[in-house]
């Protein structure tokens, strides 16, 4: 039995409902979307699962203020949308190839993969470096820089999150993700991102995520400063990448060492910034 | 010297569909866990949590108490008959130093207890209540740990039988010497030495270790269980619970995969000894970590080589020295250990001082056990590393190298009958190698005079190749035995009874083909059925690559009586001279153009005139292990900022004999190579200062997946063993010696360092990149 | 707790404890080809198709497969009842991407759910479709041909 404790697995049709039910039964109570963690877990404290599936919190949308997913969209749904091919250069695609396999992306949702918030998540190495934001349900709707949801747990007891909004991006910004693992189907030793906004080819805007270092993605504000005001190229990459080789919180587990993750660091954080360099210049890939 | 094939074949050399294939691949309830019995208990085992300890108390009454439990089993109330888990011929070459519940424990994983009941959850709850007073004892973690002056003695019973000395912790212990090594390399020009270190590795089969026991109907003990040696299996439960063999049956029925860890007494006393206490079937399933850690799993080990050589190249004087890791128990520790020089040296019979020593050592860390391979690739490795830095030395190409050493068709070597597996070898000469052809395709196929030496740069990448050659053996001369049972039907088709283990490898395809063959008859009129005690004849199983050229034998013996008793039948129908007759499209045909059916032969034998029934049992027990022969090849990418190790292209050259299916035969060696890059780059099992494994997932154990495969060529070169079932050798193992030491090779033909510690992890490249440089 | 599934075309109701995995439920009312590899999701020999896409049925509740189609491997043959074999199928048994055959029908799935939503994939794209279904026999190397294979044999609408 995966869930020897489990009593209850109901699946509302509204979303005050879904609130309450965790409301009340604290956390003996879990809301999921596909619901892997939690059954992995095999958690004897579980005694009632919230499946959001009939809350039609499915779908990708292109909006004026960016690509809305909805919690329970499916990695693989994601992958597949059209609004997201053209999204900066297809970079989301890009990462979720890269995420797991088939049967976990077609059954692991994005609202369960923000709140799960494994360390080596490749997702939130990305949306943390693509300014994402995440709408939250608890009782009242709010919309939160997803940074802000693993700065303060509190945010999500208990609270829903019921999207994720991906920010519009103005021409002359370019974004990159890359991982680093043991084998394809593994998660990662170390990931990184970056997305750079550009204004007459000067980087106006940076941001610099390292994920699995091995602790959660976090940004990289003094690696992401140096850039600032100035372009990129090989120099100022590697400066870059220098400063977040120093700067990044790395330890060791057993997937690598905290110095090896180091060179790591070094590597990606050199090679997002090059392939976005590249496609900012209307390079092909 | 070389023989060449004469006959032309109809069915053998066709890639035939597999006899099971329609089965599994529309999941038909064909495994051990695919069928339901009622009444069925469901058992539970406790491990120990401790890598060294004694037991001083156990008290299972509260779990005895659990409603639902129907049997809890510890030292208290089980056989104290010591015997080994190895599933080898009797008398096993592996020490009686295990228990099934001892009072001591010997490494994180070991057997405590067992519960027996209704559901899972309350067996596994049961496990809850039992209760243990550990005396904990110092660990040994390591086998420099375990040679130690001082080291705790890990196998202190009285009662144990064939450890070669269990107050210094040596399991098995092997010195062989032909000629003078000293003086050899006194004489030698040049010389090399190296120290190569492999891992604990596990073999992941798709399929755990599972077993389901029961009684039949006139009370005897049926063992259904995911097995590569169903007859040992049945000598050994035998003896470790006291009742006669013949009260006993063991069915294989399709299995998951072994590679090894299923030679192996592993659960089936368990099982067998729960359902004979309680009367019901009783059914084991390992779970994933389980199968790590309780399991089997390779011998880590240190080996050192040293090579002297003269100017002309030519090798004078070889030593191999091995330290073998075998955990906690030895079960295959001196055969493991035999096979690191009696599978390698051979290969460079042309140095005539030869000294290969070694020792198995127990620690207080999970069993090592049979691996495919079987201490080859622990031994190849440094011996081609070692081959390549010589090359390097005298200034010769590395296949230059081999070629003036490797062993050729007529030849011999001293190792053959040096080195046995826990007896005497047996001397042999070679009937069959191409590995001349071997090494002069692979290198064309790769490349390797155009790139090799170039280290091309692509970004931070570098290219390098590297290369090396292997050999592995046929059976176990003079000791495994396979037999074959062939009986004929009325309608032209035949049963093939064989012990032999098809392991997911083909063999019960590949045996068919051959009966087919000498029958006259398609595939299809073969029906195989094998691996039942009860039913089919002894073979030891499928282990040391024995199934195609021993009990292929069998097959080809048993076919031939066959065939001449059928002869003899239409000869009185068609009152013709046997001599006379030939069989061919199912028909017997006489020269004068006269024919009778296969049908109509057997339904006379059957019913009509003089009647009997058509078949035969024939055994073979060979002689000789003639070797397979491969070169191996790699074309590999370094990224110098990262360590990443890439491999291109990887080409395999392949001479195992005629070749019985094709497309079989190449699996084989795909598959091998697949488990061969994974020990070499990604796996490894990680332990906790306290013995504990900490990456017993298949999550945190990386193998190769479908997106990490290189690009594979494989050619299987046409060639002809006189002593084998249509000229056939073996080619289960030999793919999986390869990977390490031509990887090796071709990171130093890139990056300048030689690695001597499996496997190349990125971080472990990149360290060595960088002190290299420094 | 009271489910229902439509399990290869047939409606079933069904009793389930609520913490129960669809792999054990499966296994339990006699669909055997839905193998028990790992427990976690890292095997992919339990894949099952939950409404046309692959799914490791050892982490789906089978709560959360309740009124939903799951497809197993015994499903694929004779959609038409003829008992005639999936493309994929065919290609397996014809290439020799079948050696124990353990992995062979999550993997099958999995090329299954592949060739459904891409039907013309490249190598790189077949290796990704399979990428969660590990194999030791193999090595991948004709399981990837087989499925090469079959695609184009059902772009064709031929049979193998």
């Amino acid at each position: 039995m995966a869930l020897s404790n489990l009593k209850e697995y109901v699946r509302p049709d509204e979303l005050d409902v879904a609130l309450s039910l965790v409301k009340e039964r604290g956390t003996s109570a879990r809301v999921i979307g596909g619901g892997i963690d939690l059954v992995r877990s095999s958690s004897p404290d579980i005694e009632t699962l919230v499946d959001l599936s009939h809350l039609s919190l499915s779908y990708v949308r292109q909006t004026d203020k960016g690509v809305a997913i909805g919690a329970t969209t499916t990695l693989t749904e994601i992958l597949e949308a059209p609004a997201l091919e053209n999204y900066l250069q297809g970079v989301v695609v890009e990462m979720l190839h890269q995420v797991g396999a088939p049967p976990l992306r077609n059954l692991a949702s994005m609202g369960g993969t923000l709140a799960s918030a494994h360390p080596w998540s490749d997702v939130i190495t990305l949306f943390l470096a693509l300014g994402a934001q995440v709408t939250l349900y608890n009782g009242v709707t709010r919309m939160v820089p997803l940074s802000d949801l693993y700065a303060s747990r509190a945010l999500l007891s208990p609270a829903i999150i019921t999207e994720a909004l991906l920010p519009a991006y103005a021409k002359g910004t370019a974004a990159a993700f890359m991982k680093f693992s043991r084998t394809k189907f593994d998660i990662a030793i170390l990931n990184c991102a970056c997305l750079i906004s550009t204004q007459n080819g000067d980087c106006k805007g940076v941001r610099l995520t390292a994920g699995g270092t091995p602790q959660l993605a976090t940004l990289l504000p003094a690696a992401a400063e140096v850039l600032l005001g100035r372009r990129l190229n090989q120099t100022s990459i590697g400066q870059a990448a220098g400063i977040a080789r120093e700067t990044t919180f790395v330890r060791d587990d057993l997937r690598a060492s905290g110095n090896y993750r180091r060179e790591l660091v070094y590597a990606g954080v050199k090679r997002c910034l090059t392939c976005v360099s590249r496609q900012l210049s209307g390079v092909s890939q | 010297m070389c023989e060449e094939r004469t006959t032309e074949f109809t069915v053998v050399g066709r890639s035939e569909r597999k006899v099971d294939g329609i089965a599994l691949v529309t999941g038909k309830p064909k495994f051990v866990a695919d069928i339901d019995l009622s009444n069925m208990l469901y058992v539970k085992i406790l491990h120990s949590p401790y890598a060294h300890a004694r037991i001083t108390e156990i008290n299972t009454s509260r779990a005895e108490a659990l409603p639902g439990v129907m049997c809890v089993l510890s030292s208290k109330n089980t056989p104290s008959t010591r015997y080994t888990t190895a599933g080898q011929g009797y008398p096993e070459p592996s020490p009686y130093d295990t228990r099934m519940f001892d009072t001591k424990v010997r490494f994180v994983g070991d057997r405590v207890a067992a519960v027996a009941a209704e559901t899972e959850e309350i067996a596994l709850q049961a496990l809850k209540e039992i209760e243990v007073h550990y005396e904990e004892l110092p660990p040994v973690l390591s086998v420099d740990a375990a040679t130690a002056l001082e080291a705790p003695i890990i196998h202190d019973e009285k009662d144990a039988t064939g450890i070669f000395d269990p107050v210094r912790n040596i399991s098995a212990k092997i010195d062989i010497n032909v000629g003078d090594v000293k003086q050899g390399f006194a004489e030698s020009d040049s010389t090399v030495e190296t120290t190569c270190e492999t891992q604990y590795a596990q073999h992941t089969p798709i399929e755990p270790h599972v077993v389901l026991s029961y009684l039949d109907e006139d009370g005897r003990l049926v063992l259904r269980t995911s097995t590569q040696v169903p007859f040992h299996t049945r000598r050994i439960v035998s003896y470790v619970l006291g009742i006669p063999l013949h009260r006993i049956r063991v069915i294989k029925p399709r299995i998951g995969g072994a590679f090894g860890t299923k030679q192996e007494i592993l659960l089936e006393d368990l099982a067998g000894l729960v359902t004979l206490r309680t009367g019901r079937p009783a059914l084991i399933e390992f779970t994933r970590q389980e199968e790590f850690v309780s399991a089997r799993t390779r011998h880590p080990m240190r080996i050192r080589v040293k090579l002297g050589a003269k100017k002309n190249g030519i090798l004078h004087a070889i030593e191999m020295e091995a330290l073998s890791n075998t955990g906690a128990y030895g079960a295959h520790s001196l055969t493991v250990l035999s096979n690191v020089g009696s599978k390698t040296l051979p290969i460079y019979n042309k140095a005539r001082n030869v000294r290969f020593s070694g020792k198995a050592v127990y620690t207080n860390l999970p069993v090592a056990g049979a691996y495919r391979g079987y201490g080859a690739p622990q031994g190849y490795y440094p011996l081609e590393v070692a081959m390549d830095k010589l090359a390097g030395k005298l200034g010769l190409d590395p296949i230059e190298l081999r070629r003036r050493n490797h062993i050729r068709c007529g030849e011999s070597s001293p190792i053959f009958e040096e080195i046995g597996e826990g007896r005497e070898g047996v001397a042999q000469t070679i009937n069959s190698c191409e590995l001349e052809r071997c090494l002069e395709i692979g290198a064309r196929r790769i490349g390797w005079a155009k790139k090799r030496g170039l280290r091309t740069r692509n970004g931070p990448w570098i290219h390098g190749l590297g290369m090396s050659i292997h050999m592995q053996g046929s059976g176990i001369a003079q000791v495994d035995m396979g037999a074959a049972t062939i009986k004929m039907n009325e309608d032209g088709s035949f049963n093939l009874l064989v012990g032999a283990t098809d392991l997911g490898t083909g063999s019960d395809t590949i045996l068919g083909q051959i009966a087919a063959e000498v029958l006259g008859v398609p595939l299809s009129k073969v029906i195989v059925y094998s691996s039942d005690t009860d039913f089919t004849p002894f073979d030891v199983g499928a282990y040391a690559s024995s199934t195609t050229y021993v009990s292929g034998t069998a097959v080809k013996r048993a076919a031939e009586e066959v065939r001449g008793q059928i002869v003899g039948v239409a000869a009185a129908m068609l009152e013709s001279d046997m001599t006379n007759l030939t069989i061919k499209d199912e028909q017997v045909i006489s020269i004068d153009g006269r024919s009778v059916t296969l049908t109509e032969v057997c339904q006379r034998a059957m019913y009509q005139v003089d009647q009997f029934q058509i078949g035969a049992t024939e055994s073979c027990v060979q002689d000789q292990s003639p070797p397979p022969f491969m070169s191996s090849f790699a074309e590999v990418a370094v990224d110098t900022e990262t360590g990443f190790v890439k491999i291109v292209d990887y080409v395999a050259v392949v001479d195992c004999g005629t070749v019985i299916n094709p497309k079989m035969a190449q699996g084989q060696i795909e598959g091998a190579l697949a488990n061969g890059i994974g020990y070499a780059l990604t796996e490894v099992m990680l332990f906790s200062s306290t013995g504990r494994v900490q990456n017993a997932t298949l999550f945190d154990y990386k193998i190769l997946g479908a997106l990490d495969i290189p690009p594979i060529d494989i050619t299987l070169l046409d060639s002809y063993e006189p002593t084998g079932p249509m000229g056939a050798k073996s080619v289960a193992e030999i793919g999986i010696n390869a990977p390490i030491p031509t990887i090796a090779n071709a990171i130093y033909d890139a990056v300048g360092v030689r690695l001597t510690k499996t496997p190349f992890t990125p971080e472990r490249v990149l360290s060595a990149i960088r002190s290299h440089s420094v | 707790m009271k489910i229902e599934l439509i399990v290869n075309g047939k409606q079933q109701e069904l009793d389930s404890a609520p913490g129960e995995t669809l792999l054990h439920l499966l296994r339990r009312i006699g669909y055997k080809g839905v193998k028990k590899g790992c427990e976690s999701g890292d095997c992919g020999a339990c894949a099952v198709l939950l409404d046309d896409r692959v799914v490791n049925s050892c982490l789906v509740l089978a709560a959360k497969a309740d009124g939903h189609r799951v497809t197993t491997v015994e499903g694929l043959a004779g959609q038409d009842k003829t008992g005639e074999l999936h493309p994929v199928q065919e290609a397996f048994l014809e290439h020799g991407a079948v050696q124990c055959g353990y992995c062979s029908p999550g993997m099958i799935i999995a090329a299954v759910d592949l060739l459904a939503h891409n039907p013309n994939p490249g190598d790189q794209e077949i290796k990704e479709g399979i990428s969660g279904n590990l194999c030791r026999c193999t090595g991948y190397v004709k399981q990837i041909e087989a499925i090469r294979i079959a695609a184009e044999k059902m772009r064709k609408g031929t049979d193998v």
